[in-house]
């Protein structure tokens, strides 16, 4: 946690001639991206690879949100919104192109792109009208509203039932280049790395947006926008660039999102649940601390897909119970109830709670 | 400022006051154009009693908003407690076969006692709301977003766990099933009763607020906690209470609701949840005033839309809210 | 001991990390008008809140008229008999003149009304704004109404937190006279920078200084020890 550390104290020169070999930050990223990237060889297994893509997306989608609440403190209930746009765009395109070819992604993301830059500035422009808490009441509004857009837009959306759809060249899961390491050689394998290679250049992207001199700015407005118009910022232009900038970036994890299951519908994309776990990805993780937000995915993600398991084998030792297969059943209320205990006690997350307990160390020792 | 220019200021508030009534009441008037007259009076009665209907629910969100500074998302799970149980209670005396004799007394009899029940799941599930959770998050708003949001989807999880998951279907009483014709114009049994019930709350609500003791302590405790607990009021025990008004006003906003629709899903708390949203933000946040109009507004317009340009109803509401958020950033009955 | 209607002992307060109250102790006997006085930043406005209960003492025991106050709630305190007018025009502006009185009725009956018309007596600008938000009425009608709303209930005891604070001198003489009409009938504990006032209103006297009591005696033998004022009050 050192290297991090270092830069909450804004140290960031210090930190530069420090970093490279002595920094042992640099081996930890660098070993975790090593680790997904052999994963697919070393299990070659769709459920651990599942796990692991939705982990690098989510990750990018928590970290964008925390650039918003974490490092601007704007809340908005609308970012799960612009994840379901970027979903949405390249499914679309995909579906109704009649022959799938890779520039209709390209043209997706320019379409996500678009769209999402022009409805966050259009969503920016009333958070410099109204008060914070209004903004969330909006933007939750807004929300729902495209969640019941995805639902009854059926000639486009496709309703409840949702799109899918098939990518095209490489991408295809049918395309085979055959094995590695027991590994197959598809087309979900090269998704896997446009995932991985994808997040890992987005993620540096917000690392350095927080470092610049423009993510100290956000930080000074959130910590006190009074004092920061008084030194003659315009506040409401760098929330701009913030929620503009974070959108885009969740745009983008839709269309990872949407590229790695080839579906989408209003559920999976739109609902207010995703909102809730991406909220609790960035409180487990700690808000402020993007890195948090890859402790917050991973252990949302990971839960989520064991624990309805771990849950069914415990309930299936009493069998005749039904209260006790009904709890087994709603894991989400666990989900829930850990929510409002984290938020109530645990409001920094790990990342947040380690570095306050390393710098209260420093400042005893 | 002298006398003189008071009386100016007071004068071209005044002006102004009529011009928005004048306002008022010519987009009230707008949809005439497209619609005929007895249609559009149709229209005019089921979209103020659906107004009524929301404001039953945006009402608890702005009161506990507007009195104790607490923006409770919450709301819609109380919303669909009280909606299913209202179901339960409808299916229970259902089952000892009214339908074939509920007279008018006797629907409104059964439907009170559903709005009862529901009122008092509503009012329990606040109060331990309040106590557990609320309490440790007063004066901030972020938290409560956020911790209001987790009490939502674990009670509507609980719902899940006691009533499953799938759509059900309400028992309505038997005379809220008629209407009745007066000129060509419909008159549905059950929109005029929750247009009684909703003139009937806003009364209420703006009698006890502005005239008795209890409404002077709760605004007092809003403005300064600490006066009022020198002066010698138990403040918390009045904020769970008003915590509690509002769960129940949701909950029997929920029956209502359940009433008409004729069905309950667990996830309906949600979809009105919007509604409630945009009559608060319309009105103004904190005003009950401003909840009910806002709640006409977005009644009519729903409805009015609805029959002309069905696929556009939502979206209008929302270039309301858009449209008056632009011109009043705090809503049209909003403090500054 | 028991001569006193209100007394400290050993108090402490904390607020957050400050140490504010390191150890105050004093005995308010009944009658008349008790002067607490002070630098900025002394405790004295914290000696008023941890008796009204606004923060919890952290240690030592508080009494008053025979009941152990020092582990209540504000409300519970207020209730046996403690009126309190915090500083800075504690009344609530968003309420009329008349709701501001209703407010401070705990209990409405002849008493009260029979208080409310003396002290509308007293304060005969509040009646003519009778209907006003009181946060339309200007420095010293605020001032004046937050002293008098607490004056309506029989209280054994009034703690008032600087009334004359940023208030035009004509203003703070009126104020001054008012106080010391209520002191005939109620006891008061008055918290002061402004030592003319003080000395108008009350002969007992305690002054505050690092959370702690470092003089009590008579006004007029302070007003004589100028190095005390100097020291302690900075006048």
């Amino acid at each position: 946690m050192d290297g991090t550390e270092k830069l909450t104290f804004s140290q960031k020169s210090r930190v530069s001639t420090n970093a490279g070999a002595l920094d042992p930050m640099v081996y930890l990223k660098a070993g975790i991206i090593v680790l997904l990237a052999v994963m697919p060889f070393v299990f070659p297994s769709f459920r651990v690879m599942d796990v692991m893509a939705k982990i690098m997306i989510f990750t990018l989608v928590v970290a964008s949100f925390d650039l918003l609440l974490g490092y601007t403190g704007i809340l908005s209930f609308a970012h799960a919104m612009f994840f379901g746009i970027g979903a949405y765009s390249v499914a679309l395109i995909l579906y109704h192109a009649p022959e799938p070819a890779w520039y209709h992604i390209i043209f997706a993301v320019i379409i996500s792109l678009a769209v999402s830059i022009s409805l966050s500035l259009i969503v920016s422009f009333f958070s410099l009208r109204v008060k914070a808490i209004f903004f969330a009441m909006l933007t939750l509004a807004l929300a729902e509203f495209a969640h019941i857009l995805g639902v009854q837009w059926t000639s486009l959306t496709g309703g409840e039932d949702g799109v899918s759809f098939v990518l095209p060249g490489v991408f295809n899961f049918n395309h085979s280049f055959g094995t590695l390491f027991h590994a197959q050689m598809n087309g979900r394998l090269v998704v896997y790395f446009l995932i991985l290679i994808s997040t890992v250049f987005m993620f540096a992207g917000m690392l350095r947006f927080i470092r610049s001199p423009l993510g100290r700015v956000l930080k000074s407005i959130r910590d006190n926008e009074q004092r920061s118009i008084a030194l003659g910022y315009q506040t409401f232009r760098y929330q701009i660039y913030s929620i503009v900038f974070s959108s885009a970036i969740a745009s983008m994890g839709g269309i990872l999102f949407a590229m790695w299951l080839c579906y989408v519908n209003p559920d999976s994309v739109f609902h207010t649940a995703i909102m809730v776990n991406i909220l609790l990805m960035v409180l487990i993780g700690g808000m402020g601390t993007l890195y948090g937000s890859i402790i917050g995915a991973s252990f949302l993600i990971v839960t989520e897909n064991w624990l309805p398991g771990l849950l069914k084998s415990v309930a299936s030792l009493v069998p005749e119970n039904a209260t006790v297969q009904m709890l087994a059943d709603r894991w989400q209320l666990y989900f829930g109830i850990l929510f409002v205990l984290v938020v109530l006690f645990f409001p920094k997350g790990v990342i947040g709670t380690i570095r306050s307990h390393i710098r209260q160390k420093k400042l005893v020792g | 400022m002298t006398r003189q220019a008071i009386s100016i200021a007071a004068q071209s508030g005044k002006v102004k006051a009529g011009m928005n009534w004048f306002i008022g009441i010519g987009l009230f008037m707008l949809p005439l154009i497209w619609i005929d007259p007895t249609t559009y009076l149709t229209l005019t009665v089921a979209g103020f009693s659906l107004g009524m209907l929301i404001f039953l629910i945006a009402s608890g969100l702005t009161l506990i908003f507007g009195l104790m500074d607490v923006l409770n998302l919450a709301h819609a799970a109380f919303f669909a407690f009280g909606a299913y149980m209202g179901y339960t209670v409808l299916n229970l005396i259902n089952s000892f076969g009214w339908s074939e004799t509920a007279s008018f007394g006797g629907s409104v009899l059964y439907l009170a006692v559903a709005l009862g029940a529901a009122g008092c799941i509503g009012g329990i599930l606040g109060v331990v709301t309040e106590r557990l959770v609320i309490q440790k998050v007063y004066g901030d708003h972020l938290m409560q977003l956020l911790v209001t949001v987790g009490v939502s989807f674990v009670l509507v999880e609980i719902l899940k766990i006691i009533w499953g998951v799938n759509d059900e279907v309400v028992p309505v009483p038997m005379a809220f099933q008629d209407s009745f014709i007066v000129c060509g114009v419909f008159f549905e049994y059950f929109r005029v009763v929750a247009i009684i019930l909703g003139v009937g709350v806003f009364a209420a609500l703006q009698f006890v607020l502005k005239k008795t003791k209890i409404g002077i302590i709760v605004r007092a405790g809003v403005e300064n906690r600490e006066i009022v607990k020198t002066t010698g009021y138990n403040i918390n025990r009045i904020f769970t209470l008003v915590f509690a008004a509002g769960a129940a006003f949701a909950a029997v906003g929920g029956t209502m609701m359940a009433v008409f629709n004729q069905a309950v899903d667990p996830g309906m708390g949600d979809q009105f949840l919007i509604f409630a949203l945009i009559v608060v933000i319309i009105g103004g946040m904190g005003s009950v005033t401003g909840s009910f109009i806002g709640a006409v507004i977005v009644g009519l317009s729903f409805n009015y839309v609805a029959y002309l340009v069905p696929k556009m109803a939502l979206g209008v509401n929302f270039m309301i809210m858009a449209i008056i958020l632009l011109i009043r950033p705090t809503g049209l009955f909003g403090k500054e | 001991m028991s001569d006193s209607i209100l007394s400290l002992d050993n108090v402490h307060t904390h607020i957050g990390k400050h140490h504010i109250l390191q150890g105050v102790s004093l005995d308010v006997t009944p009658g008349g008008a008790t002067i607490l006085l002070g630098r900025n930043g002394a405790g004295k406005s914290t000696t008023l809140k941890t008796i009204m209960g606004v923060y919890p003492a952290s240690a030592g025991r508080i009494r008053f008229r025979g009941n152990d106050i020092h582990d209540k709630q504000p409300h519970k305190i207020a209730r046996l008999g403690m009126g309190f007018v915090p500083e800075d025009r504690a009344v609530l502006f968003n309420l009329t003149v008349e709701e501001n009185f209703k407010l401070s009725m705990i209990e409405e009956n002849e008493r009260t009304h029979q208080n409310l018309e003396d002290v509308l007596l007293l304060f005969p600008a509040l009646k003519t704004f009778w209907n006003r938000k009181a946060g339309l009425l200007s420095g010293g009608q605020k001032q004046m109404l937050a002293i008098a709303r607490v004056f309506v209930c029989d209280h054994a005891l009034l703690l008032i937190d600087e009334p004359s604070k940023g208030l035009a001198p004509i203003v703070v003489d009126q104020l001054g006279e008012a106080i010391v009409r209520i002191k005939d009938k109620t006891k008061v504990i008055l918290v002061e920078q402004n030592f003319n006032l003080a000395r108008q209103v009350g002969t007992d006297c305690f002054i505050l200084d690092d959370g702690r009591v470092v003089f009590h005696g008579l006004t007029e033998d302070l007003a004589k020890d100028k190095a005390m004022m100097k020291n302690y009050l900075g006048i």
